[in-house]
């Protein structure tokens, strides 16, 4: 797998939000920047420039498989799931992120 | 990581499908956004755009996506070679100039390294070849290898340390009965250590064993090679114990034992195997030094420790025995002793090709880097639309390896079609020794693509880096016409082509020194007449008495015969430079010491033998009836002989004791003109001829001169022989004129290959010429327009270009002239009659390269007159 840089913090936290919004099942591109929007509160807007190429990162590792379905509207889109090693992946980026917060916030509280 | 390689590989076989994949999947992305748009409140035009907005760059975000998926560049190597394929379908002319001069180039690597595979790389099948060597005894002080005496090797068995074993061998004919009469049989009589030094073992049957070889062994029993075995007995697997009957002596051979197939010596390959009989107490009893030795080296010994063992055990044999005083031994590798031959003239033949490839890769070269010149507005356009420098450069460097490829690819083609088409030319030149053994393999398939792929990292590399480089601002605004750059790629191209004039003419001289050197060969007097002259082998066998019969009466009735204007018969056909020598000394003085002997080459020949071979008769007379044997004996000597030793010039009358005539006093009779046996000996050696009748030997070669096509006579004369004896079998059915091209054949094959490769450079170089002037022409044609509409004759166009072409050429020349005066020295060893640096060649070698450099700028010069100043003004 990837080795993490602190250069890929950034590519590392977009590839955490896409997952956790798939843990509640197969999701397209569109909807997965929708969910991440609703949900962060209009805070995090992805650009889709930046999502595709990390969903098809994604995909080449191994993390997420995708299919292609109909979506509500009854277009053809292409849906992303999440795999086991996706999850696996997701919780250790959890904990990771956890950890950076964590510290963060300790450094500025003790400022 | 698996899924990753299979996304590439997906990616990379079924394109369009992905390529559409995610361009429906942004575009359902769009189309989402512009829906939520509308509901938002927008009209359809203010959605779309919108949506377009928000989504940023289109193409960028498949492009990143792309990307993301990962082993990119294995589809953008993929891309390269179509897009380099097409490029190549695109310009047949390019292609087809820079595929050919590669596998010009190429394939005359290849041939060569073919043969040196062939000789050198590839090992001797047998086991462990490399411990396998000839033993041969050297007279001191010279450099000769001369063959061995059975003594010596009786005591070089008892004594030397270094060998697991030695055996002696000794190869010559015997007649074989067959239905039809007889058949000559070529026969490697061996002691029975010949199996342990070769590694081989029969594949049926047995080996002879050491009680064999010992003197009062059962010595009948034969071993046969397994060709023969399939010729003879067709495959028979119940042959052994099935015998053979042989010669006049009407001895019946058993066969016990058959050969594994394939296995032959370097330069033999026996259809019979036989016992020497070699007894320890009497060992010279089956002859004098004429006996090959073999040995294999024990494991930890090297061969210069064998030598020098050899060395001290020689003296002490020089020491002990007369016979041996002044001889030494040799011991040279059996691998060695083949290629030394090779060795001196190999190099030479490499060191050809390699400078013919050059010169092809000089074409490619200035090919390539005019084609990037003709592609920087493509370049520029692709560097503009982000291809980075290494992209472009990479580009370019798959083009010149797909060239290469397909350059050595038909180079290798080619290599294999003329390395077969060299066999077959060199059939009678060079006894390599191994020449059946060549044929391409993986050795030679290696070293295609290794020259391949480096011409093209050599040659691809430095144009696309230059190209690269150049400033895409000003090659797009149409700026770059005239500019320095394309100067110095002008100037480079030009210096290119110097340099292929200059290698083109140091081949040329090479080759025209090597081909008047073959006709000077072909204008040495030879003293006989070989025209309508037939030779065969016969091997006689009985007693003295007999054999002395046989050969006359076999004369005499081929003589017979109604075409045939005289036959006779010679003990050995001196043709390969070669004679018998022995010492004699003057009758009435004392015998003195073996060293201190008179030299002389001696034939032992019958009556008829000069009138067959058309050698003149000096003085005195010819044999004749009143010779014979138990009579005097009579000797006739040639003129060499007079000169040296009879310097007033009254030989006739006066007597000789020859050695190898069991020391009987014989008298000078006649004295015949000096021949040279073969075109390339240097000075006919002294030598004296003996009658047959009075010292009958085993082998002889018949003779006879015929009115007509000799080889018509074959069969007849071989029902003649029967007649007398139908034991008798003939073989080595050859004329003397196939003896004499044959004796030439090497000088002829070396000018040949040299003026071939020769031609080929100054074909490529010529070619590069071509390209070039025609190149510059094309290019210039604003210039040609500007000047002509200022005043300039179309003559003086003319000249202007043809001048600039013979300018290259000539500096071209110059060079090479240079060269050529330090390098043809190299080939002294194989001129004949000819200084390396005849003056004569080099002029005509000069005048053909002027002369074809006039050609090749004739076409562009003519081009370029007919540019229409009209035209070229206004087309900048």
């Amino acid at each position: 797998m990837a080795r993490k840089k602190k250069t890929d913090m950034l590519q590392g936290m977009l590839d955490l939000l896409i997952l956790r919004s798939l843990r509640g099942g197969p999701l397209n591109g569109w909807d997965i920047m929708q969910r991440i929007q609703i949900v962060s509160g209009d805070v995090f807007r992805v650009i889709p420039g930046s999502l595709y190429p990390a969903l098809h990162r994604l995909e080449a590792g191994g993390l997420v498989k995708a299919e292609w379905g109909a979506s509500d509207n009854n277009r053809r889109a292409k849906f992303y799931k999440m795999t086991a090693a996706g999850k696996k992946q997701l919780d250790a980026e959890w904990e990771t992120w956890k950890r950076f917060s964590g510290a963060v916030e300790l450094i500025l509280r003790d400022a | 990581m698996l899924s990753r390689l299979k996304t590439a590989l997906r990616a990379l076989l079924r394109r369009t499908l992905v390529e559409r994949e995610l361009d429906e999947e942004l575009r359902h992305h769009i189309e989402q956004q512009i829906e939520q748009n509308v509901r938002l409140g927008m009209s359809p035009e203010e959605a779309r755009d919108a949506a377009r907005k928000a989504f940023g760059g289109v193409e960028q975000a498949k492009e990143r996506s792309r990307d993301a998926r990962g082993l990119r560049w294995i589809e953008e190597l993929w891309q390269d070679l179509r897009y380099g394929l097409r490029m190549l379908r695109r310009k047949p002319g390019f292609t087809a100039a820079a595929v050919i001069s590669l596998a010009l180039g190429i394939g005359a690597n290849s041939t060569v390294f073919t043969f040196l595979n062939a000789i050198l790389i590839r090992p001797l099948p047998y086991p462990e070849p490399e411990r396998i060597v000839n033993l041969w005894e050297r007279a001191s002080g010279s450099t000769g290898t001369n063959p061995v005496l059975p003594l010596n090797f009786v005591e070089w068995r008892d004594r030397a340390r270094s060998f697991e074993a030695i055996t002696l061998t000794q190869s010559f004919p015997l007649n074989a009965a067959t239905q039809e009469g007889a058949e000559q049989l070529s026969n490697l009589s061996v002691t029975s250590e010949f199996f342990r030094v070769f590694g081989v073992a029969p594949a049926l049957g047995r080996a002879f064993t050491a009680e064999e070889t010992k003197a009062g062994g059962d010595r009948g029993v034969i071993i046969i090679s397994y060709d023969f075995w399939q010729r003879r007995f067709a495959g028979d697997p119940g042959v052994i114990g099935k015998t053979l009957l042989f010669g006049s002596s009407q001895q019946t051979r058993p066969v016990i034992g058959v050969m594994p197939a394939g296995f032959r010596l370097p330069s033999l390959t026996p259809d019979v195997y036989t016992l020497m009989s070699l007894d320890r107490n009497n060992p010279n009893s089956i002859g004098g030094r004429s006996f090959v030795c073999y040995g294999r080296l024990k494991p930890n010994v090297g061969l210069a420790s064998a030598q020098a063992e050899m060395s001290v055990i020689a003296s002490q044999l020089s020491n002990q025995y007369p016979a041996d005083k002044g001889w030494d031994v040799s011991v040279f590798g059996l691998q060695q002793h083949l290629v030394n031959e090779a060795r001196s003239t190999l190099p030479i033949l490499m060191s050809v090709t390699a400078m013919v490839l050059l010169i092809a890769c000089a074409n490619l070269a200035g090919l390539l880097m005019t084609n990037g010149v003709g592609r920087r507005n493509e370049l520029a356009v692709r560097a503009a639309l982000g291809a980075s420098r290494s992209r472009i450069v990479r580009q370019l460097v798959v083009e010149s390896f797909l060239l290469s490829a397909i350059g050595g690819a038909a180079g290798l083609l080619l290599g294999v079609w003329s390395a077969r088409l060299l066999l077959f030319l060199s059939k009678d030149a060079v006894t390599f020794g191994r020449m059946d053994e060549v044929s391409p393999d993986l050795n030679v398939l290696g070293f295609t693509l290794a020259i391949s792929a480096l011409t093209a990292l050599l040659f691809g590399l430095p144009p696309a880096w230059r190209i690269s480089r150049m400033d895409l601002q000003t090659i797009l605004k149409g700026y770059g016409r005239g500019s320095a750059g394309d100067q110095s790629h002008n100037r480079f191209r030009g210096v290119l082509i110097i340099g292929e004039v200059a290698l083109a003419v140091i081949l040329l001289a090479g080759a025209g020194l090597l081909l008047r050197s073959f006709s000077h060969l072909l204008q040495v007097s030879l003293g006989f007449q070989p025209e309508q002259t037939l030779t065969m082998r016969l091997f006689l066998s009985g007693n003295e008495e007999r054999r002395a019969s046989l050969a006359d009466q076999i004369t005499q009735k081929v003589e017979t015969l109604p075409s045939v204007r005289a036959a006779g018969i010679i003990h050995t056909l001196p043709t390969s430079g070669f004679n018998s020598g022995t010492g004699f000394y003057f009758d009435g003085e004392p015998e003195p010491e073996p060293s201190k002997l008179l030299n002389t080459e001696f034939s032992v020949i019958s009556q008829g033998y000069f009138a067959a071979m058309g050698i003149p008769l000096l003085q005195g007379r010819p044999f004749g009836p009143q010779d014979r044997r138990g009579g005097l004996r009579a000797v006739i000597v040639n003129q060499a002989f007079l000169k040296k030793y009879f310097p007033q010039g009254d030989a006739i009358g006066r007597r000789i004791v020859v050695v190898t005539v069991n020391k009987a006093p014989t008298e000078i009779v006649g004295v015949v003109g000096d021949v040279r046996y073969n075109r390339m000996t240097a000075e006919p050696q002294p030598t004296v001829f003996l009658l047959h009748s009075q010292t009958p030997r085993y082998i002889s070669y018949l003779v006879v001169r015929s009115t007509a096509d000799p080889m018509t006579l074959t069969s007849a004369i071989r029902r003649e022989i029967q007649e007398i004896d139908k034991t008798q079998a003939i073989a080595a059915i050859k004329t003397m004129e196939q003896y004499l091209s044959e004796s030439v054949a090497r000088p002829r094959l070396y000018a040949i290959l040299l003026a071939v490769f020769a031609g080929l450079a100054l074909l490529l170089a010529i070619i590069g010429l071509y390209g070039l002037m025609a190149y510059t022409v094309s290019q210039r044609t604003h210039e040609i327009g500007i000047r002509m509409a200022l005043g300039c004759l179309r003559r003086d166009i003319f000249k202007l270009v043809v001048g600039r072409g013979l300018t290259l050429a000539l500096v071209g020349m110059s060079v090479g002239v240079v060269g050529a005066l330090a390098l043809t020295r190299a080939l002294t060893g194989l001129l004949f009659g000819v200084k390396p640096t005849d003056p004569v060649t080099f002029a005509g070698v000069l005048s053909l390269i002027a002369l074809v450099s006039l050609l090749a700028c004739y076409l562009p010069a003519r081009r370029a007159t007919k540019v229409d100043p009209m035209i070229a003004l206004r087309n900048e």
